[in-house]
Parts: structure tokens; sequence; C-alpha cells
């Protein structure tokens, strides 16, 4: 199986590293069951991130043929600033639409092989672009407005999981969101090792579509 | 009444888009396309009450958002706002071509 972990302009670094180091450990622990890569919609280049001073090295394209997993990180930056002068963190999100990511996503949906995974702002990129129309997903707190208008359902969880399309709210919850994934792939006693490993236990209960529905009391 | 055709400033989370509104009534049924960058978008639930109108669209570029407009038609201008879900309503104005 591969993880592929996608870089585009303006990524927040935390949003790839968290699940990228769980997975990775995950990986070692499954006996190698997983090859990581960092990826782009364009091909290997480097990607600079939205916080100063931080570059990382995408090694291929994206490919939506593989089996596995396809991880996609929010963006990081100024939140407040007027978007028509600054690079918000909106704007970073919404130029997303504009490369080939949302292409290749439509088209990790249809390979049963693939779960499509975000962290914080990575939902809210796709969002943007309508690839996430009618599905459940979760989002930055900042973000889970401007979600719904996009024609999202919202649940406020940690991490949602919608089938093909598990999604994470902000930046630390890539943590719980690689524990989970690593919970789904291969099972809690891989899951558990890492946590060991991390110094970490995981935050939040996943939300899945099963089981009760709550009453009001 | 708002039949003609309007320039219109929108405010989003990603900035200001400029939007020409096209509102034609034929058999007096009141329609309406939103012309925007690269998309044409149609107005569904067009309300026409006493020079106050309110309508909703879903656009997707530059971003898929569904909008609420409530505007008032002031001779040659039209002023209002418009909402995407739970979001701050924004300032929408626009001026008769």
């Amino acid at each position: 199986m591969y993880a592929q972990v996608v870089l585009f302009d303006g990524f927040d670094p935390l949003d790839v590293i968290a699940p990228y180091e769980v997975l990775s450990a995950g990986s070692d622990a499954a006996g190698g069951a997983l090859e990581l890569s960092l990826v782009t919609a364009e091909g290997a280049r480097t990607v600079i991130s939205g916080t100063p001073g931080l570059s990382l090295e995408a090694t291929a394209k994206l490919d939506p043929a593989l089996p596995g997993l396809i991880v996609i990180p929010g963006a990081s930056g100024p939140v407040a600033a007027d978007p028509d002068v600054v690079d918000t963190i909106p704007v970073l999100l919404a130029r997303v639409g504009g490369t080939d990511l949302p292409a290749l996503v439509r088209q990790a949906f249809d390979n049963p092989d693939l779960i499509v995974a975000t962290v914080c702002g990575g939902s809210l990129a796709l969002a943007m672009a309508g690839v996430l129309e009618g599905r459940t997903a979760v989002t930055h707190r900042l973000g889970l407005e401007v979600l719904e208008a996009t024609g999202v359902t919202v649940v406020d969880a940690r991490v949602v999981d919608d089938g093909n399309l598990v999604t994470a709210g902000g930046v630390t919850s890539g943590l719980d969101l690689g524990f989970y994934l690593l919970d789904r792939l291969f099972g809690p006693k891989v899951a558990l090792s890492v946590e060991h490993l991390f110094q970490y236990e995981r935050r939040g209960i996943v939300w899945r579509n099963a089981g009760l529905e709550p009453v009001e009391v | 009444m708002i039949d003609g055709i309007w320039d219109v400033l929108l405010v989003t989370p990603i900035g200001r888009l400029q939007v020409v509104f096209e509102f034609t009534r034929i058999d007096g049924v009141l329609t309406g396309v939103a012309r925007g960058k690269g998309e044409n978008s149609p107005l569904h639930d067009i309300v026409e009450t006493d020079g106050r109108v309110t309508w909703r669209q879903q656009i997707t570029k530059p971003m898929r958002l569904n909008l609420e407009f409530d505007v008032t038609v002031l001779g040659a201008g039209l002023e209002g706002t418009s909402k995407a879900g739970r979001l701050p309503s924004s300032r929408v104005t626009g001026i008769r071509r």
C-alpha cells in the first residue's frame, strides 16, 4: 500500500508532518506495509509552505491509481487580513482549486482501494473546488461555516469518517487522524504501539454514520 | 422593478467578485442569471415584493458556495446582502447598466 501526502503552495507543515510521522512509524510497526511519499498535483518540486522558512521536497506526481491513502493538508498564513490584498488561508485554499488536485481527487474517489484523508483546511480546499458536494466532513473550527456553505454536511468532531473520505479538524488533529488511519488499516495493536512510541494518546471520538441517533434530553 | 442588467460587487471569503446579474420577465414570471468569471449560474426562488428582491443561487467559481441574496432596488442602484450559510452576511451593491 501507498501513503501519498500532498503538498501545495502555502501548505501547513504540521498538517503534513504529524500524519506523515505517525503513518511512517505505523508502517514500520506493520512490517513496512506502507510506502510513504510527498507528492504534488504537478510532479516533483520544492514546495514552499505557508510558514516562513519551511519548505518540503515532493518527489512525484500524485497517482490516484495507487492503492492506500492520500493525505491532503491545509494551509498556514494570515486569517483576518483583506483577501484582496493578502494571501489569507481561504485564498491559499481556493487557489488549490485552480490546480489539477481536484480532478486527481475525483479520480481517487473512484478508486475502491483508496482512502482520501484531510487535515485542517485540506477538506475546505477540496470543498471550495466542489469535490465534496453532499459528503460529511470537518475542517478547522474557523472554517466550519464556510465548509457548510459549500454544500458539505458538517460534523464538529475531531475526526470524521465518511467511508473513503476521512477528514480531521484543526492542525493538531492530524495526529489523531494518523492514529485512526493506522487503527483502520492495521488494527489497534499497531496503532497502540505507535502511541507508546510517540508518548501521545489519541483525542476525541471518531464520527461515523453508524449507531443510534442521540435523543435530546 | 429589478428587470434588466446589473453590475454587482460581491464580497466573499476569498475576495471581491464582480458579477453581472440579468433579470428577465416573461409572461409576468421573473427569471435571472448571474454571469461571473467563467461561469453562468441560474437564480432560484426569486421573490420580488415592493422593490425588495430575494433569491438563492449556487456558484462554483471561484469557489463552491450556496448564496442567499436580499436586495432592495433604489432607482438605478441596488443594495443589500448576500449570505453563505451561517457565515456573516456581506454587503452587495449594484448599478443598473
